[in-house]
């Protein structure tokens, strides 16, 4: 068997209270590192600490909860069944157990499957199931593992309220992912891992700048003249049908691409500053690993 | 500790029964048990004795077979499919995993044996045979052999695939129940490689043809109990040493 060192130099802090979001692209390193801090695979080398005990200690995972990458449970059960047994598992008492996996169908909008076995359930139902599971013990850490994985636009939304939720009680969220959009939506920080180092961490505020990075016009109406002269002075120029898109990198290029605009007497029928995003940061991350 | 034991117990056996292979074996042992009829017409005279052995012998069988083919896959599976990740995730210690599993089998082998004593006491009447109480001694014996049959069944389980696992624990049970010849094959061998292994394994397999107790129930021989107690502490011991092995291998093991 082929060994790789799947981590290293990973030293990473989560608060209390914070969502935070893990990212970096496939084969990165992200599962390896939350197999770690769940217990599952022990590190070569190192120190995890969760709610500051070892992630081993039973203890400590009474106030975990965690959803794995594309999850699979017993197909054999039904999510009733199986959030009853979740439930007895993590040691929540008996008369509470009805009330709680009731609650939790009805989070993750699965009461209508609630008795149906899990054989043949869409990965989106079984990410669904793995969310409640996740939540069954009222965990101060959540872990998540790709949750968006398998989830349509609502069910993604869905989720993403399942998170806010979590953080207005004050718990602390830490979610790997690949899809940037959730995480600038939600979370507080984010770490950036690639090839199993941590590239960057920091608030989503400090890594992206307020700044306008470029300014994108749509610009109606130009007779072939004004377009060229257009397309000498913009970066970046795409046609289709009547209408002319422009890249512009700043206010004194919006200033000029107006003039013309006005002096042909056509029409600018959008404006949109762009700022940068986090995927902008994460390619130009990924391009400097690549270099090295 | 006893509700996340008992829990995975539970979930364990609800696996079992939910599986079609279970179900097949059960029938397929009551219809052996009942082929004992068309064959008693060879059988001279000796009916009762046939219907019974080949009753008994389809039930330790069928058992056996449940114990290796559902024990086989049952720490495997869970890592295959990778529901372990969810188990071990919750406040579940691993050996609590491991016993679980355990007892979960042990429960549906009890359930099996039950049914399939049922059926075989129903063959005994229906064939006009007095069923005698005295016969249950063999399956209670078979119980003991089981309980450590399941126990290597989850060791090989803990590491190599199902198929792999199945034939160790078949192989397990055959040369379980010729350590006797293997002892003698030692004392005889004039290899000492030959000597040296056949020794090896005489005192690490489990030496089952203590079990096997049979022969005695059907020819109404009276049996030993302290012979019978004995054996009963051995298998209690063999288990429990083979399950702290298990638990020992699991607890290492990276996920």
């Amino acid at each position: 068997m082929k060994r790789v060192q799947a981590l290293s130099d990973l030293e990473l802090d989560v608060g209390k209270g914070e969502t935070f979001g893990f990212v970096g692209p496939n084969g990165a390193g992200k599962t390896t590192f939350i197999k770690i801090l769940i217990g599952l695979t022990s590190p070569t080398s190192g120190e995890v600490r969760v709610l500051g005990k070892s992630p081993r200690d039973a203890q400590v995972k009474t106030k975990i909860g965690f959803l794995p990458e594309s999850p699979y449970f017993y197909e054999y059960l039904t999510p009733s069944e199986f959030l009853h047994l979740s439930a007895r598992l993590s040691g929540i008492p008996g008369q509470d157990v009805e009330v709680r996996v009731r609650y939790l169908l009805k989070l993750v909008r699965m009461e209508d499957a609630a008795h149906a076995q899990m054989r043949g359930f869409s990965r989106g139902m079984l990410q669904r199931i793995g969310i409640a599971q996740a939540l069954v013990n009222d965990p101060e850490l959540v872990i998540l593992d790709e949750p968006m994985g398998g989830l349509d636009p609502v069910g993604r939304k869905e989720l993403r309220d399942i998170i806010i939720g979590l953080r207005e009680r004050g718990k602390t969220v830490f979610f790997s992912t690949h899809i940037l959009s959730d995480v600038e939506m939600i979370c507080d920080r984010v770490g950036i891992v690639i090839r199993g180092r941590l590239v960057n961490t920091g608030r989503l505020s400090e890594i992206l700048t307020e700044e306008v990075e470029s300014v994108e016009i749509t610009v109606k109406g130009l007779t072939g003249k004004f377009r060229k002269v257009l397309e000498k002075v913009t970066q970046q120029s795409i046609r289709s049908g009547d209408s002319l898109f422009l890249t512009v990198r700043n206010e004194e290029e919006v200033e000029r691409v107006m003039a013309i605009v006005r002096e042909a007497r056509a029409k600018i029928s959008a404006l949109v500053p762009r700022r940068k995003t986090l995927e902008d940061y994460f390619m130009a991350r990924i391009r400097e690993a690549e270099r090295k | 500790m006893f509700g996340r034991i008992s829990g995975i117990a539970r979930n364990t056996f609800r696996e079992a029964i939910r599986d079609k292979v279970l179900l097949i074996l059960l029938v397929f042992a009551i219809v052996v048990m009942g082929s004992a009829k068309v064959i008693q017409p060879l059988a001279l005279g000796e009916e009762s004795k046939v219907i019974k052995d080949l009753g008994l012998g389809a039930i330790t069988f069928f058992c056996v077979l449940i114990a290796v083919l559902v024990g086989g896959r049952l720490v495997y599976k869970e890592m295959e499919k990778r529901t372990i990740y969810i188990m071990l995730a919750k406040p579940v210690r691993r050996w609590e995993f491991i016993l679980g599993k355990y007892l979960g089998l042990m429960a549906v082998l009890f359930v099996s044996m039950l049914i399939m004593t049922a059926g075989f006491y129903i063959i005994l009447l229906v064939s006009g045979i007095p069923a005698s109480a005295y016969l249950l001694w063999s399956l209670l014996m078979t119980a003991f052999e089981l309980a450590i049959l399941t126990a290597v069944a989850i060791l090989f389980s803990s590491f190599v695939p199902p198929i792999a696992s199945a034939v160790f624990t078949f192989a397990v049970y055959f040369i379980g129940h010729l350590t006797r010849d293997l002892r003698l094959l030692a004392a005889m061998s004039p290899s000492a490689v030959v000597k040296g292994i056949s020794e090896f394994l005489y005192y690490v397999l489990p030496n089952l043809s203590n079990f096997n107790i049979k022969g005695e129930v059907v020819h109404d021989v009276l049996l030993n109990p302290q012979a019978l107690a004995l054996s009963a502490l051995y298998a209690l011991v063999y288990t429990a040493t083979l399950l702290l092995i298990s638990v020992a291998i699991f607890r290492r093991k990276d996920f």
